[in-house]
């Protein structure tokens, strides 16, 4: 009788997502939750100040990463396996998020996969070797920033030519999106960091992709932009700072990069 | 009945013996077609319109083609009926474990084991030139990765990823990623693995409970660990290989 009590209040416990808003994946899984309803409490982990490697938390995710789930007894941390597991444990999510049929289901786990070593490894690599690592109180490394340069704008043509090909606007040729659209936009997003140009320069080339991200976002709000606000205000602060580095550069008689569009 | 499975595959492809060997374990029939990498067959049109990636191991199973080899195992494990549980169960949240694994494989294990044999053994036979700096960047993720092996993700009751009593999908496939360092020359592998007791045990287990299919797959590399082995005692002894004079012979 005990047991069966312990159980009932450990479904009580609410879901805890343990998140930064400024990683990617940790977006992906809050606005996942909010779109479908999830009763969950967010916790904050702040990355930029290395609480992801407190004790408390590395409890939570010996890997000692963002994002990571506590559901009950059970713990879970890489965003793709909370992303699924959410999907299939919690009811009331529509079949579009990760579809029960077979065939499709293995679609969307190839997209996932292909994810980590390239559009991931690309992205984050590139913006954290061009704009965070300062941040970070970490060193530019410029060759690290060419080699994720290239493997980010070959992602970028393959999700363009292979991944958003068929006739829905979504991911695989879907008409709704699915948890594989939520992670690589999320993804896609931390490019704002870029400064305008660099950000035009490498999303330009790739019109379908930049119609879904638009469509995800459209099929996610208001929470994708609610989420995505931490965001936002840093790329308007590091925009603000290179219009007034612009700015002392053109006083000082040295020809700088273009102001940034507000 | 969704028709013939064609599995397009090299044996010296890790994610291809995982496939191959989690095939024939499971009485799964299909036919192997052979994709030879080194010829690369991988890049004809034929192969492309299987897999407009180019790469392997990917099927072809009635109207779906799939690649990814995590994606193709999992829909096996559920396509297929007759395969038991443990391989990769439907309890949603021994699932999910089993996915974390698999998921974190791709940029630490995979990662570092796939380059550093890359960039110290595989590129230079095919002509590549030798990158230290990439295989010294590679081997710090392939230490890492084995220390979390040894130390979390073999945590547990049972001799399995995750403490399980029987092999998942997970153990198939990561234990086929350390197979590759077979190739390696022999005081470097065994300066890499032997302070990792748990993972050497638990590849040995791997090994026993997918016999003799585990080792039928691995023949090939098997072959290719001798050829090298071969080269380097040659080296070794007319003494011309000047960036690697131990003056020892390669056990054969």
């Amino acid at each position: 009788m005990i047991d069966r009590r312990e159980e009932k209040e450990e479904r009580k416990m609410k879901l805890k997502v343990y998140a930064d808003r400024m990683s990617q994946p940790s977006r992906a899984i809050l606005i996942f939750c909010k779109v479908n309803g999830i009763d969950f409490e967010e916790i904050h982990i702040e990355l930029s100040k290395r609480q992801q490697l407190s004790p408390e938390f590395q409890a939570i995710n010996p890997f000692k990463k963002v994002p990571a789930i506590v559901d009950g007894r059970f713990n879970l941390f890489e965003s793709h396996a909370i992303l699924i597991y959410i999907a299939s444990a919690f009811p009331g999510v529509a079949d579009h998020w990760y579809p029960a049929d077979v065939s499709r289901k293995a679609k969307i786990h190839a997209v996932l996969d292909w994810h980590h070593l390239n559009l991931r490894r690309g992205a984050a690599g590139f913006v954290l070797n061009t704009v965070l690592a300062p941040l970070l109180g970490l060193p530019l490394n410029k060759e690290a920033a060419a080699e994720a340069e290239k493997v980010l704008t070959s992602s970028l043509s393959t999700i363009e030519n292979i991944w958003l090909k068929g006739d829905g606007q979504y991911l695989l040729g879907g008409f709704r999106p699915s948890i594989a659209d939520l992670s690589l936009v999320c993804e896609i997003m931390q490019l704002q960091l870029l400064d305008e140009k660099e950000h035009d320069r490498i999303l330009d080339p790739h019109k379908k992709v930049q119609t879904w991200i638009a469509s995800t976002r459209n099929a996610t709000k208001p929470h994708f932009d609610e989420v995505h606000n931490v965001l936002y205000k840093l790329k308007l602060r590091l925009s603000l700072k290179q219009s007034s580095q612009a700015d002392g550069e053109r006083k000082s008689g040295i020809k700088g990069p273009i102001i940034s569009k507000m | 009945m969704m028709g013939k499975l064609n599995a397009y595959v090299d044996r010296m492809s890790q994610p291809c013996r995982a496939i191959l060997i989690f095939c024939r374990l499971n009485g799964i029939d299909f036919e192997e077609i052979k994709v030879d990498i080194a010829k690369s067959h991988h890049l004809s049109p034929e192969f492309t319109e299987v897999n407009p990636l180019q790469k392997v191991p990917a099927i072809l199973h009635g109207n779906l083609n799939l690649f990814e080899s995590h994606a193709i195992l999992a829909y096996l494990s559920s396509a297929f009926p007759g395969i038991a549980d443990h391989w990769y169960p439907t309890d949603v949240i021994r699932r999910a474990k089993i996915n974390s694994i698999l998921d974190w494989h791709h940029s630490n294990l995979r990662y570092g084991a796939e380059i550093y044999v890359t960039n110290t053994v595989l590129g230079p036979a095919i002509g590549r030139p030798r990158n230290p700096k990439a295989a010294a960047e590679a081997e710090k993720v392939l230490l890492s990765s084995l220390s979390k092996l040894e130390n979390i993700w073999l945590n547990g009751d049972g001799r399995f990823l995750l403490g399980s009593f029987q092999p998942s999908i997970a153990d198939l496939s990561l234990v086929c990623e350390l197979t590759q360092l077979e190739v390696l020359d022999e005081m470097d592998r065994g300066r890499i693995l032997s302070p990792y007791k748990k993972v050497l045990g638990w590849i040995e287990d791997t090994r026993t409970a997918t016999n003799p299919y585990f080792e039928e797959m691995h023949n090939i590399l098997y072959r290719a660990k001798k050829k090298f082995q071969q080269q380097r005692s040659r080296i070794a002894e007319s003494g011309t290989e000047t960036t690697n004079n131990r003056g020892r012979h390669s056990k054969m």
